[in-house]
């Protein structure tokens, strides 16, 4: 059984790393900490960039590589996860591909809820992905509310065909422009990743330079790449 | 947000904070210590990653200032905006990695039938017992068991 | 100076495009690792002839921004692993288009994290590239690959966690995230609480550096994973990882308590590595084993404070980056318990006899390039002049005289007795066979090697001149 060894030394331990969090967090001083840099970025970032939402700014213009890395974690782990998949899928015996297509569809409401959801999801997607850089939100949240506006009538439908080519299609784009628009700033301004098209007045929607365009780049390529991720967890399809 | 009158309000809301991730990570570092079970494990490193990412937010945090949005002409002090922009990160970094693990999971339950980690274990210590039918030569005295 | 953003922007870009490149899909991948090793020789010139310079992102410079610091020792690095990398790419593979595109992602990490001087930068590709690690080791098609690579997954991801921990520790007690800034305030990390964020980020980058207390994963990996993954893995990635830990320790953790946190851990690595090497049955796991053993030995040099411990570190690194691919290379396809080797000394002699110079270098026989590598690394350990750094020294020693009481009995295994199996086919010959004339070339141009290294050193561990070039414009 799973639950069979003995949880004493495990709470023990705990116990012990409780106590030593305890006296290391008393040194801490909360709402003290000393944040140059934070207090920095704050005082010129509206200046340097025009982005109203200074982590917008702090994640697409001061930590942009940051940024630009945590996309190709995502990629590397779709691209992991359709490696390890494909592997498991191909190997699997008929049976388990029998059980993931004869999954029954959902019910009326469920259906019809996904189908009148759809829209909304895509709108809302756009427009948090499109003021990223004056409100909270921006290209991964807009991003992970478009994978779901495509997933959820996957789920109320499990046959519905999902395009994955198109996914692709959007995937490898928009990685490539976020990437591209990085070398056009060292092209243009002599940095990677630079701010191009200058500042625009801070908490207009068309300000902000290139960072609209980096998020929108974000939010498509999220949006495809987790969509994608869940489609492939959820199971293989005949297609 | 509303102002904090008294230090010891502040403080009492740095041991929420404190005891909110603390208590994340060690809930977290529990599952991964007692539980075997893949799922369970994973779960345990969301618990873990969680209260980390409270408590980096913790890290950023200034009485009496406001969320780092400017609106309009605004001048009073604002938190810091770098702890956030790092969770955010984090964040992503966090769900990748859960849904490669999830994958993973897949592969070796189709696989192996098991999602027993100790038990797998057990099963990759096992493979460096030769069992390969090819070997012909006498078998000196030298394989240890693990 | 710009061509080491380019290192990192180009081999990502590839691997974002690749689903898209159809038949072309298999040449783009060695195409952008070639494009990669020509950058970095002509990085290799740039910084010969000026002297190491930093790299800007966006224009914000440090500390608000992130930075790049180009010097011989990141160059060095960054080029090694694009070459690695290239002479490893796999000729066939269950899913070549995805095996690519993680490969590429790799390389891209690898130089993010040889060049990047901010530390969460540095998080963000240490995790880029162990996510791609993890599906890499996951493509074999070995049975248990697949639990290997998820337990190794769990572990990883707990440590990545401590290392997150320990980054905002850091930012809470200094405010900034910048190496050369962080050099600037290392006093108010020097506390308890300092010190234990280090030890979580040591827990954290130690998992891919093969540290002590989270290695459990090494012996697993290797013996599942395919050779040029594991090859790749044990030469270049763990290198990497150490060189994070060598940052922290040059340029914000020069305190004597985090020294010899640092110096324990190695020692305990090579115990350990070196004992279980001893008792392992099957050749993978030995080597496996050797590579713990092997990196703890770099990680002690690194706890040596200056340009002494920085140079032994670089040779042994060096060292095993060209040696243990190579092994690994040639152990595979050959029956992977340790007994039944017997009698392919004679069935496969060209094989055998690299193998044998391989080993040899390993332990450290003299006119072999390892010799140089651990005799640095002694004079190091007892330049201290500390008792601990001198009992070091001694664990070195008897490290050595237990590995080369298991490398011996596969040699002597190797050439007792024949086989009648007929011999398997050498698949990675090629690769296996370019880093052996590199080893040999190495030792041919000892002198000239040895002095470049020298530079690197130097340049690696003048802290005030890393300070001034990051932070010499910047407002503050």
């Amino acid at each position: 059984m799973l639950t069979s060894r003995p949880r004493w030394p495990a709470l023990l331990f705990i116990l012990g790393l409780a106590l030593l969090l305890t006296a290391l967090l008393r040194d801490l001083h909360f709402g003290n900490a000393p944040m140059q840099v934070g207090q920095a970025i704050n005082g010129v970032a509206a200046h340097e960039t025009g982005a109203a939402n200074v982590v917008a700014s702090v994640l697409l213009a001061y930590r942009g590589l940051d940024t630009l890395g945590e996309l190709a974690i995502l990629f590397a782990a779709a691209t992991g996860a359709g490696l390890v998949l494909g592997i498991a899928f191909r190997n699997g015996n008929g049976e388990a591909q029998a059980k993931t297509n004869t999954e029954p569809p959902a019910g009326f409401i469920l259906r019809k809820g996904a189908d009148l959801m759809f829209p909304f999801l895509l709108i809302l997607g756009a427009y948090v992905i499109l003021h990223g850089h004056l409100t909270p939100g921006g290209g991964f949240q807009g991003g992970a509310i478009l994978a779901a506006a495509f997933f959820v009538p996957q789920l109320a439908r499990p046959s519905s065909p999902f395009n994955e080519r198109t996914a692709h299609w959007v995937e490898a784009l928009a990685g490539a422009s976020f990437v591209l628009i990085g070398i056009a700033g060292l092209a243009g301004a002599g940095w990677f990743l630079a701010p191009l098209l200058g500042t625009g007045s801070v908490g207009e929607l068309l300000s902000a330079g290139s960072i609209p365009l980096l998020q929108l780049a974000i939010g498509l390529k999220v949006g495809s790449e987790l969509a994608g991720l869940m489609i492939a967890l959820h199971g293989p399809k005949e297609t | 947000m509303e102002t904090l009158s008294t230090a010891t309000e502040l403080e009492w809301l740095g041991w929420t904070f404190y005891a909110g991730s603390a208590g994340l990570v060690l809930l977290g570092c529990y599952a991964l210590f007692a539980a075997r079970h893949a799922l369970r494990l994973l779960l345990g490193l969301f618990l873990l990653e969680s209260g980390v990412n409270l408590f980096l937010v913790a890290v950023g945090f200034r009485p009496d200032a406001a969320a780092p949005i400017l609106v309009g002409e605004q001048a009073g002090s604002m938190v810091d905006p770098l702890p956030q922009a790092l969770i955010l990160t984090a964040i992503v970094i966090g769900v990748g990695v859960l849904a490669l693990g999830l994958a993973l999971a897949v592969r070796v339950a189709k696989e192996e039938g098991t999602l027993d980690l100790a038990e797998l274990g057990r099963r990759l210590a096992a493979t460096h017992t030769p069992a390969t039918a090819e070997e012909t030569l006498p078998q000196s005295g030298r394989t240890e068991t693990p | 100076m710009n061509a080491s953003v380019l290192m990192i922007a180009l081999p990502l870009l590839a691997a974002f495009l690749l689903p898209l490149t159809g038949p072309l899909a298999r040449w783009v991948g060695p195409f952008a690792a070639a494009l990669n090793i020509a950058l970095g020789i002509s990085l290799w010139q740039t910084v010969a002839q000026e002297g190491p310079s930093v790299v800007v992102m966006g224009g914000f410079a440090a500390p608000l921004g992130i930075v790049f610091r180009v010097d011989t020792l990141a160059v060095l690095f960054a080029t090694a692993l694009a070459a690695l990398v290239l002479i490893l790419w796999p000729r066939t593979s269950a899913d070549p288009r995805r095996e690519s595109a993680l490969l590429l992602i790799l390389l891209a990490a690898g130089c993010g994290l040889a060049f990047s001087g901010d530390l969460f930068n540095l998080f963000v590709f240490y995790e880029l590239i162990a996510v791609a690690s993890y599906g890499l080791v996951a493509a074999s098609r070995e049975r248990l690959a697949a639990a290997a690579g998820l337990r190794y997954l769990v572990l990883s991801a707990l440590g990545s966690a401590f290392a997150l921990l320990g980054i905002g520790l850091v930012y809470a007690l200094a405010g900034t995230l910048n190496l050369a800034d962080l050099s600037r305030h290392a006093d108010a990390l020097n506390s308890p609480l300092g010190l234990a964020a280090f030890a979580l980020m040591l827990l954290g980058f130690g998992v891919k550096a093969e540290l002590f207390p989270v290695n459990a994963w090494v012996a697993e990996v290797y013996s599942t994973a395919t050779a040029r993954t594991t090859a790749l893995l044990a030469g270049g990635v763990s290198k990497l990882a150490l060189l994070i830990v060598l940052h922290l320790v040059l340029l914000v953790y020069a305190q004597p308590a985090a020294l010899s946190l640092l110096l324990t851990l190695g020692l305990l690595s090579i115990v350990s590595g070196q004992f279980a090497g001893y008792r392992a049955a099957d050749l993978p796991r030995m080597l496996a084993y050797s590579s713990i053993a092997q990196l703890g030995m770099i990680a002690a040099a690194f706890s040596v404070s200056g340009e002494a411990g920085v140079l032994a570190g670089l040779a042994l690194a060096l060292h095993h980056l060209i040696v243990k691919p190579a092994l690994f290379l040639v152990g595979d396809g050959w029956p992977k318990c340790v007994d039944s080797l017997a009698g392919l000394g004679r069935a496969e002699p060209w094989r055998a006899a690299l193998f044998v110079l391989l080993a040899l270098s390993l332990l450290g026989i003299p006119p072999l390039p390892g010799f140089w590598a651990k005799l640095l690394l002694l004079k190091a350990l007892l330049g201290m002049g500390e008792p601990a750094w001198n009992l070091a020294a001694a664990v070195v020693l008897l490290g050595t005289a237990i590995e080369g009481a298991y490398l011996l009995r596969v040699l002597q295994t190797l050439f007792r007795g024949t086989t009648n199996a007929k011999p398997a086919t050498f698949g990675g010959a090629l690769p296996a066979g370019v880093l052996g004339v590199a080893l040999l070339l190495v030792m041919l141009a000892a002198t000239p090697v040895g002095g470049a290294l020298q530079r690197a050193a130097q340049q690696a561990a003048d802290v005030p001149a890393y300070v001034a070039d990051t932070l010499g414009g910047s407002p503050q």
